[in-house]
């Protein structure tokens, strides 16, 4: 095994297995705090000496969720709830759960009944987060939360850590972007691969993830691409069930950029240099854009999209829909309309965290990719 | 048609169509709303600028500034009751909407590319009035219309409270809004804003909401003099017209009317009132008629509901009118929600939660079987829920709705003590 295939292996190992990263955490004495989608502050929590872990969902069967949720609410939410029902989470010191959807709002109301033992921190960013207002209320809720960690983690909060996390944070961003970019021009990396090195991410602490990666992309680099695949830039809130990136790779997709809120979403801002380090956190937080779950009355997201897609020389879209998440479902149309009028193929698949049949998604996926190779690569048809 | 409804059906004579009293509340209640449909047409015809407003935008804003505005909740539940609920989401869906999404949002979408619909017509906007303390998915149908139309939204977000009042953070990020709100809609309409009209509206506001809530209160009576579900059909008139001239006389009028019924010992409840329960959610429009009767028919009156009571606003001043509009039931956490029904629940007698899990409202629905089962717990009353949508009908089953009905009937019975 050479270095890539054993750093792509330890990516691997962190993505498909994150109960044995929170325990080892857990064994060095760390406090783990839960992330739920989507931008928690984790520089906080990094900043207060705990560890920020993402959590977003698992492909697991729903029983007890049931009790709580009614079944049109998305599986992000509804299993995110089911593992910490089932004692998946347990060892963690407490859950940050923002309301930037309704389906958010319902779960850190049932999460205080559902898993009292774990509790429950809120995040009620702002929506009107352009205004001064809201980055003055973004603040507000930042330090709001930074006295509940206080309380759960019993440490205190020091300015100088949170401007080292910040650092921490904004290189790690930069590292990811810069990631996204490298892998436009590496086909033999697969989906599978590709989504393991973004999904690792959630479960590290964001040092330890940015070494990995720069030792990722230096052996990368080295590595001369024979290989033309179809490239597609993807969209959606997830995009990382093991079936779906599969047939992905059977079809020989090559993931050029993604507009995913699990993966590059996040990534997308860099955190402004400001003297106070909560302001810093805030403004980034406020400068955010192109997300279907903040305000944005332009829907920049989807100019955004078909710009990356043309930048990328992308022959296609894929919109990765969760299945009953509504703010991605609104955003469809106009998608499908701004694509048509650039002339760029696009194609909707709808999942969730309970599929384990994907052969709609394998029938859809074969016709697109068809479509794209009479379309765009006839020498390959 | 399940048999109850069927059957209280065949009982009925002939219909005559209802005329109605000219000097009562309901008509006067009924003529405000017809009046704010044809002030809004008036001024689109006149050049002025109108809006859409989301239901729970704080209304003292445009209406200080005179502005003229009409309200799409609305709209679509006037579509919906009269039968055209199902071609406005299907038109939505043929457009590539996910009919997953809210039926009122998608009636909506909708109309704003095809403004025609023979149920309730209403002029195309120049700026949508966009407040999400309802959901946000209100966030999500306004900026599809803004961007289908090319027009600007005034956005008011009110964070989601998950604990209990507004801290002063809260009030001081939506105060900034209002301000911003206030400039953006000078600008647009060319209209000021002025102090003293703020005030009367501010106190018309007060004095209808007051009198709203003394209105509802009637409920607590035994038998009660007026049909829980009556209170629905003044929603409308508490959305468009809270702190509009006339509004609070009309209510102070429908007060005295339940007053007099009370000292009567009449009801608008055309029945002997067996059970009293709270109907919890938004009503099922589409099935209203079927719902109603079905409840009827079995000597169900809804003593306890949160509409109307919901949308009033009582406040002293500038700040406690901001933190008014977080207490509205899309924007209150799980233990302020439960705590306002279980006093509805105590102060009105009620004897069982029949609850509307509604497939258009992920919010509302989203933590009401927790909540449902901690306000029966406390009342020591029975649950039962139905599956139904707000505005599209085909997520209702009848059979379903009547099965869950009797099932919450006969445990009321037997609490007391009576046979099924």
């Amino acid at each position: 095994m050479n270095r890539l295939e054993e750093l792509l292996k330890k990516a691997h190992q962190i993505a498909s297995d994150p109960r044995a990263q929170l325990d080892a955490y857990l064994a060095q004495g760390k406090k783990v705090i839960a992330c739920a989608p989507i931008y928690t502050p984790e520089e906080l929590v990094h900043g207060m000496g705990m560890v920020p872990m993402g959590v977003w969902g698992a492909d697991l069967e729903l029983d007890h969720a049931k009790q709580f949720f009614p079944s049109f609410i998305c599986s992000v939410m509804q299993s995110i709830l089911e593992m910490g029902m089932r004692g998946g989470y347990e060892g963690i010191s407490g859950i940050m759960i923002p309301s930037l959807c309704d389906s958010m709002k319902a779960l850190g109301e049932n999460w205080k009944y559902a898993v009292p033992t774990i509790p429950f921190t809120p995040a009620d960013y702002p929506q009107n987060r352009k205004l001064e207002a809201g980055f003055l209320y973004t603040q507000a809720v930042y330090k709001r939360q930074i006295r509940q960690l206080e309380e759960i983690g019993g440490c205190r909060y020091s300015e100088e850590t949170l401007r080292e996390s910040n650092a921490i944070y904004s290189r790690h961003d930069q590292v990811m972007q810069k990631l996204s970019r490298l892998l436009a021009d590496h086909p033999s990396i697969t989906a599978a691969q590709r989504s393991d090195l973004f999904k690792s991410a959630l479960f590290m602490r964001k040092e330890e993830h940015t070494e990995l990666i720069e030792a990722f992309m230096g052996e990368l680099c080295q590595v001369s691409e024979r290989q033309k695949k179809l490239r597609i830039v993807t969209t959606g809130i997830q995009a990382d069930q093991p079936g779906l990136l599969e047939i992905f790779d059977e079809g020989q997709l090559h993931i050029v950029a993604d507009d995913v809120a699990q993966e590059s979403r996040q990534y997308a801002v860099d955190m402004p240099e400001l003297a106070d380090p909560i302001a810093a956190a805030a403004k980034k937080f406020c400068d955010r854009d192109c997300c279907s779950v903040l305000y944005d009355h332009k829907k920049k997201r989807i100019a955004k999209l078909v710009e990356t897609a043309k930048e990328r020389r992308a022959d296609g879209i894929v919109y990765i829909q969760t299945k009953f998440c509504d703010p991605e479902e609104f955003d469809y149309v106009p998608m499908k309309k701004a694509c048509e009028e650039a002339d760029i193929p696009l194609l909707m698949i709808e999942v969730d965290r309970q599929m384990t049949q994907f052969e709609q998604a394998r029938t859809a996926i074969s016709a697109f990719v068809e479509i794209l190779r009479a379309g765009t690569l006839p020498s390959l048809g | 048609m399940a048999e109850g409804a069927k059957q209280l059906a065949a009982e009925q004579p002939p219909k005559k169509k209802r005329v109605i009293d000219p000097d009562s509340a309901a008509y006067k209640l009924g003529e405000i709303t017809a009046r704010n449909y044809e002030e809004v047409w008036e001024a689109k015809r006149n050049g002025e600028k109108i809006g859409w407003c989301s239901s729970n935008f704080p209304q003292e804003l445009h209406r200080t500034l005179d502005i003229k505005v009409c309200y799409p909740e609305n709209q679509a539940v006037a579509i919906a009751v009269r039968g055209g609920g199902v071609r406005g989401c299907t038109e939505a869906e043929e457009l590539g909407y996910s009919n997953d999404i809210c039926a009122y949002a998608r009636i909506s979408m909708a109309y704003a590319r095809h403004p025609k619909a023979p149920e309730q017509d209403m002029p195309l906007p120049d700026f949508l009035l966009c407040c999400n303390n309802i959901c946000n998915c209100m966030i999500k149908w306004y900026e599809d219309i803004a961007r289908e139309l090319d027009i600007p939204i005034i956005m008011i977000d009110i964070p989601f409270n998950h604990g209990y009042e507004a801290d002063e953070e809260q009030i001081a990020y939506v105060g900034g809004q209002f301000r911003a709100a206030i400039e953006q809609l000078e600008e647009i309409t060319g209209k000021k804003w002025d102090e003293k009209r703020f005030e009367e509206v501010c106190q018309i506001t007060n004095r209808s909401s007051r009198a709203m809530l003394k209105a509802a209160s009637f409920l607590q009576y035994q038998p009660a003099p007026l049909y829980g579900f009556d209170l629905f059909n003044h929603m409308g008139v508490l959305i468009t017209a809270l702190g509009a001239p006339g509004t609070p006389e009309a209510l102070e009028l429908l007060c005295r009317e339940y007053e007099q019924l009370q000292k009567e010992g009449k009801s608008t409840f055309r029945a002997k009132e067996e059970h009293r329960i709270m109907y919890e959610g938004i009503a099922c429009w589409p099935h209203l008629k079927f719902t109603s009767k079905s409840l009827i028919s079995r000597g169900v009156n809804i003593t306890a509901t949160i509409y109307g009571i919901a949308v009033t606003h009582i406040y002293d001043d500038f700040d406690g009118m901001i933190a008014s509009y977080f207490k509205i039931p899309g924007a209150m956490s799980l233990e302020r929600s439960r705590d306002i029904r279980v006093q509805l629940c105590q102060e009105d007698h009620v004897e069982g939660l029949l609850v509307h899990t509604n497939r258009s409202c992920k919010l509302w629905s989203g933590f009401m079987p927790e909540m449902s089962r901690q306000i029966g717990q406390i009342c020591d009353i029975p649950v039962a829920s139905f599956d139904g949508d707000q505005a599209d009908a085909r997520n209702f089953s009848e059979a379903q709705y009547e099965t869950r009905v009797d099932a919450l009937v006969e445990i009321m019975a037997e609490k007391k003590g009576e046979t099924a």
